[in-house]
């Protein structure tokens, strides 16, 4: 992934100011920073979620910035994998066609995607709660989901907003352990938190944000 | 009081695309009540209010003064059943000459009485005076138009020499008199018959009216009552023309009416459902309960307020159109064909006061939702109902995106049954009015002929031009003599009367070929021979007659039995056709002045206009043979047109908020079905679908509501009887295309908000959690 004088302007106030950076396939990289320094307008940007005023955005050879709202929805669906804070499982669908639903989207058909998905489920394990629906699931099994749901399409890049934002340490923990395991199997990770806990398990490499720019850089060794 | 003000104040700008929504619901929703409620009031209520005023009489009865005395007649009054009464009053039918300015020429029932007020029957003077001695009469004015120029203060010369000075005009609602003069100017008549004018405990129905009567005639010498007539018969050629109207306005009212209810109902409650998460806010601000239930009254009233106000209006000016086209010609005496004062302000109040309730519901149950409850759920808890559907359409072969659709409209059990209501009278509407406009085009059709290749020559009459050279016989042979001739149909208007009424009938004597209008036979045959007469179905009901009947035909002195043998579709009720041997035994000297000729197709009419007029510049040949038809074509499919565009608008609407008010709580998971990969034509399709599903499922309930609906119109109307052929107006392609209109107003009223859901970023809806 690459990206180059990134900018951001929501109005008058600059989320991102002229970022640049280079993520390299099976690295997994921590974004921190202070709230309001502009870490999950850069997670969107390299998402395709939203589009930068300026500057330019690679990833997998692909140019976001000519590509129009079908095209980055499409590349969402190849490349992309997106784990949030809120979990964002549909609360109608229980979790094995929460998962399910990338691959369906993707033209996949029902009962190929539940078959994948249970696998999914099976191997983050959170099969016996196929059936359930999110709000009867703790929130450590909705993120359990929401990263089976990540992984749907086989993504080249993880995106995770907060991963552990909004779980208990026992349960955030278990999620830490996940990412790791993730990246461990080739899976290339970005990751924005305010957790230095979170960054010092699971990424390699941490980038540090203020006040939209990139300000320090620096390796990391994995302490699990 | 002014934080409750500002917060609603700030809400309303803040959702001013809802509060649009809700503006302009509620304005087409008042609109078209406003002219469902003013039509229907302006076609019952000024005959029953102008009559009231004058104290009408239930019943204008006529007595033979040679068989009862007026001292019996008096005694009347004081019979159990009779409510009040006046008379007698001597009565005497003289025949006007012609050139009479003040009233035309015929019959003309005289009446003596002293004053204008009495127990019954206040007459009122709308022009000069009541007369005060012999030598003056007041005409009896049946239309709601000044008279004549020169017509008050003019001379009346009646037979045997008597001439009378004009000194008003005055208006009966019972009908009572052609005129009135004082009792002794009467005297010189030596009137036949004296007038009571009866009031009835019970006159509600015509066998009530008729059941009096007769308790009042048994009392007195057998065969003493001549001729009588109900004030419901009067009251039914008021509002018979208004009448074939109303089955129209009726339906078409009371469809707008439910639905603008039930999209007032959901756009509104749906507005404070979605406003939750700011009811939330608001408590913990420090907002009391009551606090926050007004806020959203409010919140409400301001766009209700702004749309009833439109709406009423423009429904007036809706209206106003529509009533002069509905009463034009009706005699209408002193009521006045106006939409009543209860009307805008039923709208005025209404409408907010409907908007309010629908709101108060689901605020009272914010009013009771813990603070922090409200701002975690952000709306209303969904219902999990839906939850089984979802998932068995999760595993169909459907793309996701369908099923996604499909299934939303059963996570909000209520809002979909409402919004499917509302669709469902849309496609009940536009079903009505399709068939509707086709039956009126085709009897729009049969009325005037069909083809153009319908001709007509008129014999010109003295004063009126040149006058024919040509006899009667000479002109009908010199017609099919004519080069593209085909038929030829002559024919005369005459006035005959009915034997026991005193209005006379326009009857239509006819000879020669069969004319183009036996096509509009319903029931019975047309006239073959002597004695036989064809009338319409107005004819008919006004006179409690069937096809079959035998009447009796007078003119000047002779009389003749017919028989009733056929029923046309339409026509006025003092308006029939018969045979020409008919007239032959009442008038065999009258000529025939107007022939209807059928040309070959492919005839100038142009040459063959000149062709007649070369023959004898006495004939006029006109195409336009215009008889009036009884229903306004024009009326009818307007209506219906402006009926079915403002509950189609307001239709949409209510599936553009229902539409809008879904992307709203669901605005989160649309962000994240982005996020792993829906396109914005899925999004599209994700929401159309949604509404499409209701469209369909309203298609097939509306149209045979829509059906039925209008069957059960276009046999209530009035004055027309439709043949089968023009009721059966339903074929497949049209049905077909019938069955996409609920899924056209459910998608027209969904793509608005699911384009705009399609390009909302997905960090935006992310962002909103």
């Amino acid at each position: 992934m690459r990206v180059d004088g990134l900018r951001k302007k929501y109005g008058d106030a600059a989320a991102l100011n002229g970022v640049s950076l280079r993520i390299r396939p099976g690295e997994s990289v921590a974004v921190m920073g202070p709230s309001g320094c502009g870490k999950s307008t850069l997670l969107n940007m390299v998402a395709g979620l939203d589009r930068p005023t300026s500057g330019s955005i690679v990833v997998q050879g692909e140019d976001l910035g000519a590509m129009n709202e079908t095209g980055l929805a499409l590349f969402r669906r190849r490349h992309i994998g997106m784990i949030f804070q809120f979990f964002n499982l549909i609360d109608d669908l229980p979790a094995l066609d929460n998962v399910a639903l990338a691959a369906q989207l993707a033209g996949t058909s029902a009962r190929q995607a539940r078959k994948r998905a249970h696998e999914l489920l099976e191997k983050l394990g959170v099969a016996h709660r196929a059936d359930s629906y999110p709000a009867t699931l703790s929130g450590g099994e909705q993120q359990r989901v929401a990263v089976a749901r990540a992984l749907m399409n086989s993504p080249a890049l993880l995106l995770a907003d907060e991963p552990t934002g909004a779980l208990d340490s026992h349960s955030g923990d278990q999620v830490m352990s996940l990412l790791n395991d993730l990246n461990r199997l080739g899976h290339t990770l970005l990751i924005v938190t305010h957790d230095p806990r979170l960054a010092s398990r699971c990424a390699t490499r941490l980038v540090e944000f203020a006040d939209g720019q990139v300000v320090r850089e620096s390796t990391l060794e994995p302490t699990l | 009081m002014s934080a409750v003000w500002r917060a609603a104040r700030a809400a309303a700008w803040r959702r001013r695309l809802q509060t649009a929504v809700i503006g302009l619901v509620v304005l087409c929703s008042a609109t078209t009540a406003m002219l469902a409620l003013g039509l229907l009031d302006a076609a019952s209520s000024p005959f029953d209010e102008a009559f009231g005023k004058q104290n009408g009489a239930h019943v204008v009865a006529t007595f033979d003064s040679s068989k009862v005395s007026r001292a019996q007649l008096e005694e009347t009054a004081r019979l159990p059943g009779v409510e009040a009464a006046a008379g007698p009053f001597d009565q005497v039918v003289v025949a006007v000459p012609k050139g009479a300015r003040a009233v035309p020429a015929g019959p003309l029932t005289v009446v003596g009485r002293a004053g204008p007020g009495s127990a019954v029957d206040r007459v009122k003077i709308v022009h000069g005076r009541w007369p005060t001695a012999p030598g003056e009469i007041v005409i009896n004015q049946r239309f709601n138009v000044p008279p004549k120029p020169g017509a008050l203060n003019s001379k009346l010369k009646l037979p045997g020499g008597v001439s009378l000075t004009v000194v008003g005009f005055a208006t009966s609602m019972s009908q009572s008199a052609g005129a009135w003069v004082v009792p002794e100017q009467l005297a010189t008549f030596k009137p036949p018959t004296s007038q009571m004018l009866y009031r009835f405990a019970s006159a509600a129905t015509e066998e009530q009216v008729r059941a009096s009567l007769v308790g009042v005639s048994a009392k007195l010498p057998r065969g003493s009552l001549g001729t009588s007539r109900s004030y419901l018969s009067i009251k039914a050629a008021f509002s018979g023309p208004s009448e074939d109207y109303l089955p129209f306005m009726t339906v078409f009212g009371v469809l707008g009416l439910v639905v603008s209810v039930l999209i007032v109902g959901n756009v509104i409650s749906g507005a404070v459902i979605s406003g939750f998460r700011h009811i939330g806010v608001l408590k913990a601000l420090g907002f009391t309960p009551n606090q926050v239930v007004a806020v959203y009254l409010v919140l409400v009233c301001l766009p209700a307020v702004a749309g009833s106000v439109l709406g009423t209006a423009l429904g007036s000016l809706l209206t106003a159109p529509v009533l002069e086209t509905a009463f034009a010609g009706i005699e209408t005496g002193t009521a006045t064909i106006a939409v009543g004062a209860w009307v805008p302000v039923v709208c005025l109040l209404g409408m907010p006061t409907l908007a309010v309730l629908a709101a108060l519901l689901p605020a009272l149950r914010a009013h009771r939702l813990p603070a922090a409850l409200a701002i975690s759920v952000g709306s209303a808890p969904r219902a999990t109902r839906g939850l089984r559907t979802q998932r068995l359409l999760g595993g169909t072969r459907l793309p996701r995106s369908v099923s996604l659709g499909l299934a939303q409209p059963f996570a909000r059990p209520g809002r979909s049954a409402m919004t499917m209501g509302a669709i469902v009278l849309g496609v009940t509407t536009v079903t009505l009015s399709t068939g509707l406009t086709s039956t009126i085009l085709s009897f729009s059709e049969a009325s005037s002929g069909g083809e153009a290749s319908e001709f007509f020559v008129r014999a010109g009459r003295p004063g009126m031009g040149p006058t024919r050279t040509l006899t009667d016989p000479q002109t009908e042979a010199m017609l099919r003599s004519l080069p593209g001739t085909v038929t030829v149909t002559a024919g005369v208007f005459v006035g005959v009367h009915l034997a026991g009424q005193q209005q006379a009938l326009d009857v239509h004597f006819l000879r020669g070929d069969t004319p183009s209008m036996a096509s509009q036979i319903v029931s019975g045959r047309w006239l073959k021979g002597p004695g036989d007469v064809v009338v319409p179905p107005a004819f008919l009901t006004q006179r409690g007659l069937k096809v079959g009947d035998q009447i009796t035909l007078k003119l000047k002195g002779k009389q003749t039995r017919a028989s009733i043998v056929g029923e046309v579709m339409e026509g006025g009720p003092r308006f029939i056709w018969s045979s020409w041997e008919t007239l032959d035994t009442l008038a065999p000297q009258i000529p025939a002045d107007l022939y209807q000729v059928r040309l070959k197709p492919g005839t100038d009419a142009k040459t063959y206009a000149q062709a007649v007029k070369a023959a004898d510049p006495g004939l006029r040949a006109e195409i336009d043979a215009d008889e009036g038809e009884s229903i306004d074509t024009a009326t009818v499919v307007g209506f219906a047109s402006v009926f079915t565009v403002l509950l189609t608008l307001v239709t949409a609407l209510g599936v553009f908020n229902t539409v809008l008010l879904n992307i709203r709580e669901r605005r989160r998971d649309l962000g994240m079905l982005k996020s792993i990969g829906m396109t914005p034509w899925q999004v599209t399709a994700m929401t159309t679908t949604s509404m499409a599903l209701l469209g369909a499922a309203s298609g097939l309930l509306g149209i045979p509501m829509g059906m039925a609906g209008h069957r059960a119109l276009v046999d209530n109307v009035g004055s027309v009887v439709f043949p089968d052929s023009m009721k059966d107006v339903w074929h497949v392609p049209q049905l077909v295309l019938l069955a996409f209109a609920g899924v056209t107003i459910a998608v027209l009223g969904a793509l608005l908000p699911a384009w705009s859901a399609a390009r909302l970023t997905s960090a935006k809806a992310l962002h909103s959690e």
